[in-house]
């Protein structure tokens, strides 16, 4: 929360007074993170690279919306979930179109998959993929990069009950997915 | 905690392996490109001063040149325009300050 940090807030106040310089701060907090989550949702380190950038210089245009107060990680994280879903959306779509391409390009995607990645982690990430798109979506972030649901809740634009509800349902997919290794 | 709850807590802690963690070189690389795309744009006044202040830099030089010269053959002439003449015996000599 900005309220939590007050350089973060002061961060902020600075850049929506014209100091571009002062945006470093929030850049550094949080570039890791967003990275991390475009990752989760396209499964490609360049293009999560790019979505991150992106999506900080998107938020730095619309800084002047932003209401002082409130904590910028969530915004941040939302920009670049939605343009991450955008991408995907896209690349479904592309996909579907040339079917060709699609066995070169999930092997790709699969060899970005952390190098200390464990057996059982594979199996994870294996039967979130699985999952349909908004399951598999709320269900990464809840699992792998660990927020709660009112945190997905914003970051996604969902309600807190539906969050709940895909997690519940991807909850019970992945229990009969995993039956051999959590039984 | 529920047997549903205990369920997510052992997933998450076996899917930990699978968050995605840029280098710091990636990180630095991404951060500059950030920093370097919001930076102010000069404005069109400032990109106009920028190209005209070499133009007049160098026409300031030139013009500096210029004067130093004039006022170099300046003062030749005014040496030459003092010379005294001595005429001996019809051979007329000239003798500057």
């Amino acid at each position: 929360m900005a309220d939590d940090d007050p350089n973060e807030a002061r961060a902020i106040e600075r850049v929506q007074a014209g100091d571009a310089a002062a945006y470093d701060y929030l850049v550094r907090k949080y570039l890791g993170r967003a990275v991390s989550i475009a990752y989760g949702v396209v499964r490609n380190a360049h293009d999560a690279e790019d979505l991150a950038q992106e999506a900080f210089v998107k938020a730095y245009r619309s800084i002047g919306r932003f209401r002082a107060g409130e904590p910028f990680g969530p915004w941040i994280f939302r920009i670049v979930t939605n343009s991450a879903l955008d991408v995907l959306k896209h690349r479904t779509k592309f996909r579907h179109e040339e079917l060709a391409d699609t066995a070169p390009a999930a092997r790709r995607d699969d060899a970005e998959l952390p190098a200390r990645s464990s057996e059982i982690a594979r199996r994870i990430d294996a039967a979130l993929e699985s999952l349909p798109e908004m399951q598999r979506l709320v269900a990464r972030l809840h699992l792998i990069e660990e927020f709660e649901h009112s945190e997905i809740a914003a970051m996604t634009g969902l309600s807190d009950g539906t969050v709940r509800s895909h997690l519940s349902l991807a909850r019970k997919k992945l229990k009969e997915t995993l039956a051999d290794l959590y039984d | 905690m529920t047997e549903h709850d205990d369920f997510l807590a052992r997933l998450r802690n076996d899917a930990r392996p699978l968050r995605h963690q840029p280098d710091e070189a990636t990180l630095a690389r991404i951060h500059a490109r950030i920093m370097e795309q919001i930076a102010p744009q000069p404005t069109l006044a400032e990109l106009l001063a920028a190209w005209f202040r070499p133009l007049v830099a160098t026409a300031l030089a030139i013009s500096l040149c210029a004067g130093i010269g004039v006022m170099t053959l300046r003062d030749d002439i005014a040496v030459v325009d003092s010379a005294i003449e001595i005429s001996v015996e019809g051979d007329t000599y000239r003798v500057a300050d």
